[in-house]
């Protein structure tokens, strides 16, 4: 406890006796406890709430320190939770932290855990995990707010690129995607016989530098490197430019001669492309970087020295990909699998090595197709999916967060505001109130319940039947995520116990009614309570039982219009309240209306394009302005 | 995208020259260059900011400008840590409380970034004569916060006749505001409209006005749709403060008695401004009430907005990317709405 009594007088001042002292027993769960997660727990520390509980999975790393702010170098690899609540625990001595390294996935976090606490604060940064918060906690009686962040990655530039990289390293190093199987199977059914012989050329092609790369004889391995460069660079694109159709309206690519790119007599092609005006034979002089979208390249007075940065010559690119000595990054890595305690090597860009061999090779291809190559800081950046992060934003959303989950708890629901930050001068925190509820959002729009049971013995077909209650006649699918377990037409699993079918503690059962009638129940399933009679059946059905909307049936499938239903553009961004995204540059996309209602039709289908991402309404045309949709 | 060499602003800090960025650095700040790049974190790693008082505004601010990596840190507090600081300031505890509120914090300070270079001083009887000019010319940028208007002024002022960026920020309950006089800023403006594959940057100059020109602004040239969308009951409630302050000796209005008086300043301040009268006449009464009551005392997550906003903004004035403030913000907690007003600015 805290010895400085006046410590919450200016909070007490602020919020009003009668909220104030409801903080100490107001249970929060923060789920994150990164960039959003740290500001966040340090703001609900010092407000006063009194029971936290912090979860978070991963380590810290030391880029996180320019704005994770409650951890220290000393503390890099170490949980975040764990740390996070360690140093934030001092700033008020009155709160009590429940840190946990963990992952919010695991079976124990299931329905009945998450009731215990009376609000959520999601400081996420994925939007799979947003998801499953998110239909946890939407169950009866639940208060639920979940703060959603979302930042974009931005660079859809040269995507392509530094996947290609990717794409080589997995081929060379990763699984063994074997062939033979598929081929002999496509051979077999009769498939163009030609084009079978040459794949499985090309194949064998493959699997002879994936042995030499892993062989342990020393007259083998010195030459593999060589061999993979070889067969990338030279060979298959040599074989792609037999295919001249191909090359019409496109320019070809260059083959890369190894010997003479490291001679330096290779010609890259005849106007002899150059890049940034260095010629791409010759080794680069320093060139100061450009990441991609906000660079500020002053060639003259900032050269930066920081490896990274450097824009690497053809020459070294090869030379960073095979050379005679064992600094090449194909032989580093080839080492790897040789030493024996790695089969294969997946490509992580916190791996140097992996990022190296990336690098090397997308920029070997890129100079081959005459496309702009990149620096090693740049495909770090793509192929690596890292978003910028800033202190200053995630401490202004933070507060921000705080800010509405006091209103929140005050019931003040149509004082709660949706905020963005925005590059518009005059107003760059921009509120907006909340949407009403959407019937046809895809998260809330279903009926939740819990079932409490033994998955070993409890048998699916009872739990579904019992769910249906009397209206167990209706033709239903059953689902655990995306995975279907029974149809209309397949009712085998129905004798088989839950757990023998992978459903378990934690998991969602979903039922959904095959005719478009009924709304979709979402089950969530947790374990018996310890004093369960053993000759009771190993469920208890949530009681009442839970009821579904009846839905109108879909309007017969008629030709969509030309050009979607627009309402003036001149109303603020419309924001679905359950929607796990909002989106900071929004461009209010619109659903294709070209997808017929017979695609539409079968809920099944429905519910697959649902979780990839799209949010479906019922019925076309209705509500597009009041949904984004999520790429 | 080689952009034409900038000659040495007022606003940059000198030494864009100085040493480069260590491997260390780079990896620390590795998340920030990918968003403002190499030269902007350069010229932060190369500038000495003054902090004045270190009350939770400051604490936010100094946070996020120490994570950023600037180069070193002046504060100057001549107070002692009270245990309503402990509120909003994380870098004290329970036992610093009757300490000088400077020397509790240092070490915290600099264990949020060892790269940063942090000096305190807990001797105000620096910031007047010439001991105060002298401070202000051995620093790039000055930020003052949680400060009275009357001084905000004299300070300003001082600022800018030594070619020095000047800021202001504080809070007063759930309202918050940032003002800042930049001199002539010249900086770059990112394109946004240009087509993805052409990213276009655009020089600009924006020239900024010291604090009492700035209270003399005109708003009779805005129509009411752009009244409306500066949040004039929130500036004005905050001007109010200020001559309220002016008016008791540098007290704060700290109970509901003082809102009639708040009412009527609020009210000529407004009039005299020439707001425009279709939209507003009169400061809301339930607004000036609230602030009656709270606006002497500090929220943590307030603190965290406005320390956030005004971190961010310096930096960007320090990296000459993108337009900064001009020239005045007010944060409304109540709703989350942040606004800025050009105030006397040509």
């Amino acid at each position: 406890m805290s010895t400085a009594k006046a410590r919450s007088a200016h909070a007490r001042a602020i919020l009003g006796p009668e909220l104030y002292e409801r903080l100490p027993d107001t249970k929060v769960l923060l789920v994150g406890a990164g960039g959003i997660g740290c500001e966040l727990l340090k703001n609900i520390v010092l407000v006063g709430f009194g029971k936290i509980t912090l979860l978070d999975l991963d380590t810290i790393d030391l880029s996180n320190l320019n704005r994770q702010f409650l951890f220290k170098k000393k503390d890099v690899k170490q949980s975040k939770a764990l740390i996070a609540a360690q140093t934030a625990a001092p700033f008020n001595p009155n709160v009590t932290l429940t840190p946990i390294h963990g992952n919010i996935k695991e079976p124990q976090y299931d329905i009945p855990w998450y009731q215990q606490f009376d609000i959520v604060l999601n400081a996420l940064d994925n939007l799979v995990t947003r998801t499953t918060l998110n239909v946890s906690t939407v169950s009866p009686n639940q208060r639920q707010r979940h703060f959603q962040f979302a930042q974009f990655a931005q660079h859809q530039v040269n995507q392509s690129t530094a996947s290609s990289g990717v794409k080589i390293a997995r081929q060379l190093f990763g699984e063994d995607e074997d062939a033979t199987g598929e081929l002999d199977a496509a051979e077999q059914q009769g498939e163009n016989a030609q084009e079978i012989a040459t794949l499985r050329k090309e194949a064998q092609a493959f699997n002879s530098v994936r042995t030499a790369l892993r062989s342990t004889s020393p007259e083998v391995n010195c030459n593999a490197a060589k061999l993979a460069f070889q067969k990338v660079f030279d060979t298959d694109i040599k074989n792609l430019l037999l295919m001249a159709d191909m090359w019409k309206s496109r320019s070809p690519p260059v083959p890369l001669d190894f010997d003479s790119i490291l001679d330096g007599t290779f010609n890259l092609r005849d106007e002899d492309k150059t890049q940034n005006g260095v010629n791409p034979n010759q080794a680069a002089a320093a060139t100061p970087s450009t990441s991609s979208v906000n660079g500020n390249g002053k060639a003259a007075s900032s050269v930066t020295g920081l490896k990274d940065q450097r824009r690497l010559s053809l020459k070294e690119n090869v030379e960073l990909f095979v050379a005679r000595h064992v600094q090449a990054i194909t032989n580093r890595l080839a080492a790897r699998l040789q030493s024996g305690n790695e089969t294969t090597i997946a490509f992580d860009k916190d791996d140097e090595d992996t990022l190296d061999f990336v690098t090397a090779a997308s920029n070997l291809r890129s100079t081959a197709y005459g496309i702009n190559t990149q620096t090693r800081w740049e495909v770090k950046e793509m192929a690596g999916n890292i978003i910028p992060a800033i202190a200053t934003t995630n401490a202004i959303v933070s507060g921000l967060i705080v800010l509405q989950a006091l209103q929140l708890l005050r019931r003040n629901y149509t004082g709660m505001r949706n905020v963005h930050l925005q590059y518009k001068p005059a107003v760059p925190l921009s509120t907006i109130t909340l949407s009403k509820p959407n019937p046809g959002c895809g998260v809330c729009r279903d009926t939740y319940a819990l079932v409490l049971c033994d998955p070993s013995r409890a048998l699916l077909g009872d739990v579904v039947k019992g769910i249906l209650g009397e209206n167990n006649e209706r033709e239903v699918s059953v689902y655990e995520d995306k995975r279907v377990l029974s149809d209309p037409d397949w009712d085998d699993n129905l004798e088989r116990t839950l757990e023998s079918l992978n459903v378990t503690r934690g998991k969602f059962l979903t039922i959904v009614d095959e005719e478009g009638e009924w709304g979709t129940i979402s089950i969530g399933l947790s374990i018996l309570p310890p004093d369960h009679p053993v000759d009771s059946p190993p469920y208890i059905l949530p009681s009442p039982l839970p009821q579904p909307q009846r839905k109108p049936k879909l309007p017969p499938a008629e030709s969509t219009p030309a050009t979607p239903p627009r309402t003036s553009r001149k109303r603020s961004l419309p924001i679905d309240m359950n929607s796990d995204v909002i989106d900071l540059a929004p461009t209010p996309k619109r659903l294709k209306p070209t997808t017929t209602s017979n695609d539409l039709e079968s809920p099944s289908k429905r519910r697959r394009l649902d979780q990839d991402g799209l949010l479906l309404v019922d019925g076309p045309g209705e509500l597009l302005d009041d949904v984004i949709v999520i790429d | 995208m080689p952009v034409n060499d900038m000659e040495n602003s007022q606003s940059t800090p000198s030494g864009s020259n100085g040493p480069q960025l260590t491997e260390e650095e780079a990896s620390r700040y590795d998340r920030q260059m990918r968003l403002w790049g190499l030269e902007a974190q350069q010229r932060m790693r190369n500038a000495t900011i003054l902090v004045l008082r270190l009350k939770g505004t400051a604490t936010e601010a100094i946070k996020n400008m120490v994570l950023a990596g600037i180069g070193k840190l002046v504060i100057v507090d001549g107070e002692k840590v009270t245990e309503e600081d402990l509120g909003a300031g994380f870098l004290f505890r329970d036992e610093d409380v009757g300490k000088n509120r400077v020397d509790a914090a240092k070490s915290r300070i600099e264990s949020l970034n060892p790269l940063v270079t942090v000096e305190t001083i807990s001797n105000a009887s620096i910031l007047a004569g010439e001991q105060f000019e002298d401070l202000i010319r051995a620093v790039d940028v000055v930020c003052v916060t949680d400060w009275d208007r009357d001084d905000l002024i004299r300070i300003n002022a001082v600022c800018r006749r030594n070619k020095k960026p000047f800021y202001a920020g504080g809070t007063y309950g759930l309202l918050g505001y940032i003002f800042c006089d930049l001199l002539d800023h010249e900086f770059i403006s990112p394109d946004r409209s240009a087509p993805k594959d052409a990213p276009k940057s655009v020089k600009r100059t924006e020239i900024y006005s010291p604090l009492d020109i700035a209270l003399r602004h005109r708003w009779s040239t805005l129509t009411r749709r752009q009244t409306k969308e500066v949040n004039p009951a929130v500036v004005f409630s905050i001007l109010a403060i200020w001559q309220y302050q002016s008016l008791h000796s540098g007290e704060l209005p700290d109970n509901l008695s003082a809102a009639t008086e708040l009412q009527s300043i609020a009210n000529s301040l407004i009039s005299e401004a020439e707001v425009n009268k279709q939209f507003l006449t009169q400061a809301p009464e339930t607004v000036l009430n609230a602030i009656a009551n709270t606006a002497v005392h500090e929220f943590s997550p307030v603190c965290a907005i406005v320390g956030g906003m005004l971190a961010q903004d310096l930096l960007k004035a320090l990296a000459a990317r993108e337009p900064p403030i001009a020239n005045f913000f007010v944060f409304d907690g109540n709703t989350g709405a942040g606004t800025v007003t050009r105030m006397g600015m040509p």
